[in-house]
């Protein structure tokens, strides 16, 4: 689904955040992504989601090669992955209901549609009851379940969290990542970037680990023959 | 549509099949509907929206005033061409019958609305109260002044081509020394209004500038504010001209509202202007009044401040949006 070939990303001015790395995450597959602050994590997402393009090597999804997708075509490409981050990105002045709609009225989507799909959204997350609010009146684990909400409203194939649990304490961690576990049982390729190593250890995936911009455990390559 | 996965088939992707004639629908009210969000983002930020909008005004309300103005100018101008008159210097030594039969007969001509003659005596009488040269006059042995006829035309041959016929085919009178038609003032004044309109587009095409500058200034401030906004648009897959068409409706919004003020303004200008005018215009006996935009002129107006609007918006928004790139972090 998601497969990394031989890539490197070096910054302007030479930063050097991934050397050579390799992995592909299987369809509906579920992995984390660890590694120290500053080890490449939110480079790799980036690469994934082409906010930047890697200096070298190829990103593949669904075996597509993304060096091909031209400016113009990014935005599509996006549509098919669920982005969540850690401060959220959410539309302050924008009600939740509103927030978890722009996907949907980004793909030009029926207002009946969006409503009938906003809602199961929302429900999933247990947030249908304040759709009607806006985001400074959620507390932060809310906020970012609202954000898990815009994330899959539009059901993608692919779903990436940048340090989705980074400000919540335990019990909330917990609870998002049982949300992630349950939209991958429905078959969404699931990456988790993350630090917090306990909420690992607790739940049995695949870890892929960077240290300085290297893979460490990289048992990808493994099943390099089966992708899609 | 999907590039990376081509057979993406969840439950929103068979709803998604829309027959064209929907999606014709769809486009149209997703339009309006974002043409009404622009105007709420206006509301929501009220006090620089209401400044630009202002300067907008302003900067529409001159050349549509000169437009009044040169409007107006030319109603009064055809009111002067009316007042065409020709002076017929006849020759001396006509006796006082050959005289009258002459003005009898120019009378007679279809072309002319009256005649009045001044005789040289009465010419004379004239030149002296009025020039101060009484005294000098009278050391003159004769009367050194001929006849004047003066011919008013008719309507229809009161303009400056149809009058100067006339007086070639009256100067053919073997009467008739010369005749002069007083109309070279008119001449002038046809030729400082083409100035004025000449200086008036120029002046029109600097102001229509800066109503386009005005706007995309605004729009790019706007944009600088909401750059977090857009960056998420970006983050979730909003095409590039998705996220230009709200600040494009915008630019729309600021040219017909800055329009609709060009208007109010003329109106009240000529409100407030109409009673002097109408002063001045009864104590020459004249009954013209002043005209303010007509509705056709109004909505010209509002086309091309709409249109300025958009074109600021859109010189602008482009440029801006690609500047700005999402950041995951």
């Amino acid at each position: 689904m998601i497969r990394f070939e031989q890539v490197s990303k070096t910054y302007r001015g030479g930063h050097q955040a991934l050397q050579k790395v390799n992995f592909h995450i299987q369809p509906g597959e579920m992995a984390f992504l660890t590694g120290h602050s500053g080890a490449g994590k939110s480079t790799l997402l980036k690469l994934i989601s082409i906010l930047e393009r890697p200096s070298a090597g190829g990103v593949f999804i669904n075996g597509h090669d993304l060096s091909k997708v031209t400016a113009k075509q990014i935005p599509y490409v996006r549509r098919d992955i669920g982005m969540i981050f850690q401060n959220h990105r959410l539309l302050k002045e924008h009600t939740i209901f509103d927030n978890v709609a722009l996907p949907l009225v980004i793909e030009g989507y029926s207002l009946k549609q969006i409503r009938s799909r906003v809602e199961t959204a929302l429900d999933k997350v247990g947030l249908l009851d304040k759709q009607r609010y806006y985001p400074m009146m959620l507390s932060g684990g809310e906020q970012q379940r609202v954000g898990i909400a815009r994330a899959v409203v539009n059901t993608p194939p692919i779903l990436l969290a940048d340090e989705p649990t980074g400000n919540l304490d335990p019990k909330l961690s917990l609870d998002i990542m049982r949300l992630f576990e349950d939209f991958n049982k429905v078959g969404t390729s699931v990456l988790i970037a993350t630090h917090d190593l306990g909420l690992i250890a607790r739940m049995k995936y695949r870890t892929l680990t960077l240290k300085k911009g290297r893979m460490l455990s990289n048992d990808a390559l493994a099943s390099e023959d089966s992708f899609a | 549509m999907s590039i990376l996965f081509g057979n993406r088939n969840n439950t929103g992707a068979s709803q998604r099949k829309l027959s064209l004639w929907q999606k014709l629908i769809g486009l149209v009210l997703a339009n309006i509907r974002q043409w009404l969000s622009a105007l709420g983002e206006i509301w929501r930020d009220p006090i620089p929206s209401a400044l630009t909008i202002a300067v907008l005004g302003v900067s529409l309300t001159l050349p549509a005033t000169m437009h009044v103005v040169v409007k107006n100018a030319q109603v009064v101008e055809q009111h002067w061409q009316n007042a065409a008159e020709i002076s017929l210097f006849l020759n001396d030594g006509l006796s006082s019958k050959q005289l009258t039969a002459f003005v009898k007969q120019v009378e007679l001509n279809s072309k002319v609305e009256s005649v009045e003659l001044i005789t040289k005596n009465q010419a004379l009488t004239e030149f002296e109260n009025l020039s101060g040269f009484g005294d000098a006059i009278k050391y003159l042995d004769v009367n050194p002044l001929p006849n004047v006829l003066i011919v008013r035309p008719q309507t229809d041959h009161a303009n400056a081509r149809a009058a100067s016929l006339l007086l070639e085919s009256l100067e053919q009178s073997r009467e008739v020394n010369f005749g002069k038609l007083d109309i070279e003032w008119l001449r002038r004044l046809n030729a400082i209004l083409d100035m004025v309109k000449d200086a008036m587009s120029s002046l029109t095409i600097l102001l229509f500038a800066s109503v386009v500058l005005i706007v995309g200034n605004t729009i790019r401030l706007s944009i600088l504010s909401r750059k977090e906004e857009i960056e998420v648009l970006k983050l979730v897959g909003a095409t590039n001209s998705f996220i230009h068409r709200p600040f494009l409706f915008t630019g729309l919004w600021y040219g017909l509202f800055g329009g609709t003020l060009a208007w109010l303004t003329i109106e009240v200008m000529v409100y407030y202007l109409s009673g002097s005018i109408n002063q001045i215009t009864s104590l020459y006996q004249s009954n013209f009044s002043l005209t303010g935009l007509s509705p056709s002129e109004m909505l010209v107006l509002l086309l091309i401040s709409m249109t300025l609007g958009l074109l600021g918006s859109y010189l602008v928004v482009r440029k801006q949006i690609k500047l700005i790139e999402p950041d995951a972090n």
